[in-house]
């Protein structure tokens, strides 16, 4: 294989969005994982209770907010 | 699978194109990622539905799986809505 052919900047925008992607894609199945096991306590019914959704969406959008949190700690002891 | 070795049809050079790696590339990401989720899925399944492993699988575990199948794929949208468009 010719290595040059796989040096161009345009592979090389390519290669980084998909690497962003794998990372969303990472971060959403963890999260799943872990909102999983908070919210969902009982045997799986057909239908999400309003209350497992809710705690879902929460739940995602507050380990976000603990992620910002933890940065800025973080930045404030440099 | 020795992908990225397997000459291109149509083509005796030994290049690449740009257009057949991302295409392998992203195959292959794909790939890991829905292995990924099977074995999630099989391990959270199992944990809910599975709790007193008897002789056989019963009719009422296995209708447990596959609403807990259902509800793991619809618990990842909800996840996914909630970080990449919901307002903050």
């Amino acid at each position: 294989m010719d290595a040059s052919s796989l040096n161009s900047a345009e592979l090389q925008r390519l290669i980084s969005q998909e690497k962003e992607r794998a990372m969303m894609n990472e971060m959403v199945a963890k999260l799943t994982s872990a909102c999983w096991d908070k919210c969902i306590t009982s045997t799986p019914g057909s239908k999400f209770s309003s209350s497992e959704s809710t705690c879902l969406s929460n739940c995602a959008q507050r380990y976000m907010d603990m992620s910002i949190l933890i940065m800025k700690r973080f930045q404030s002891m440099q | 699978m020795d992908s990225f070795s397997s000459p291109s049809s149509g083509s005796s050079s030994s290049t690449f194109s740009t257009e057949e790696f991302m295409d392998q590339l992203k195959t292959q990401l794909a790939q890991a990622y829905a292995e990924e989720f099977l074995e999630t899925v099989r391990g959270k399944c199992f944990e809910k539905c599975i709790t007193k492993p008897g002789s056989s699988l019963s009719s009422s575990e296995s209708s447990c799986i596959s609403r807990c199948v259902e509800r793991y794929i619809e618990a990842t949208g909800i996840i996914s809505r909630a970080l990449f468009s919901a307002p903050h």
